[in-house]
């Protein structure tokens, strides 16, 4: 063979190489741009709350006592669910939220690490003991999704789930202290 | 050379050209030349194919579950 056609070949080579690395580079600013892009417009972004608390301490007063637990409607009709996940169960486990209308999810753990999804939606987050997971969403439809803990924390945790009720709005009915209980069923 | 006293001479050891696998294949330089030119052409096809149905499928799931369940943050 001779030098004339090896460094057409080498050359040729190159020529792929760098087409396909400037492609690649294309495929990804793409990608990037519509998350970017669907992050401002629509926005949908990872939960990045951090706001800390004394885990030993959570159940007793404040926020995550018992008495505040659950969905509650505040003064300015912004709906706040809070939540305890703790070894095995979610207190409470059903909670009801309203279709169509922004819902701000709060968790917190005493004991251990803990996750949750919400099956059909886009909310999945981790439950970190002494930090309070937040989440905001809107629910689209309505129904009992499946909320199961997706973070191994133990021998019951196959055991550990939890059902939001959602409701259409106008059954959405809040109590005289704005706490909305799940509907028997 | 020699290992442990004893001598390594070209006579006591086999060729590779007894064996007739061993012996390199004659290369007709202008058949090489035209597999060469078709190289790139054939591995730009094969990668972009692939990364065309991973990019499709990342975009269907994208656009028609994540962003259809709703917004989240």
């Amino acid at each position: 063979m001779t030098e004339q056609p090896a460094e057409a070949h080498e050359q040729r080579i190159l020529g792929t190489e760098l087409l396909w690395a400037f492609g690649v580079g294309v495929l990804i600013a793409a990608i990037l741009g519509m998350i970017v892009f669907t992050a401002l417009t629509r926005d949908i972004n990872p939960p990045s709350n951090v706001e800390r608390l004394d885990p030993k301490t959570l159940h007793l007063s404040g926020e995550f006592a018992e008495h505040n637990l659950g969905t509650v409607v505040g003064a300015d009709g912004g709906v706040t669910v809070r939540v305890i996940a703790t070894q095995f169960m979610f207190v409470p486990r059903c909670i009801a939220v309203p279709r169509g209308r922004p819902v701000t999810l709060r968790f917190a753990a005493p004991d251990v690490l803990h996750g949750l999804l919400i099956t059909g939606t886009n909310v999945n987050t981790m439950v970190v003991p002494g930090f309070v997971s937040q989440v905001h969403t809107e629910f689209t439809r309505t129904g009992d999704l499946l909320m199961p803990c997706h973070e191994y924390c133990g021998l019951g945790h196959s055991e550990m789930w939890a059902t939001v009720q959602v409701v259409p709005d106008d059954e959405f009915k809040p109590d005289r202290e704005g706490r909305v209980p799940c509907a028997q069923r | 050379v020699c290992i442990w006293g004893t001598p390594m001479t070209a006579t006591d050891q086999p060729s590779a050209a007894d064996v007739p696998s061993e012996v390199a294949d004659e290369v007709d330089e202008a058949r090489l030349a035209e597999v060469m030119r078709v190289v790139p052409l054939g591995a730009g096809v094969l990668a972009g194919t692939a990364v065309a149905l991973l990019v499709i499928g990342y975009l269907a799931i994208y656009l028609l579950v994540f962003l259809a369940r709703g917004v989240v943050g």
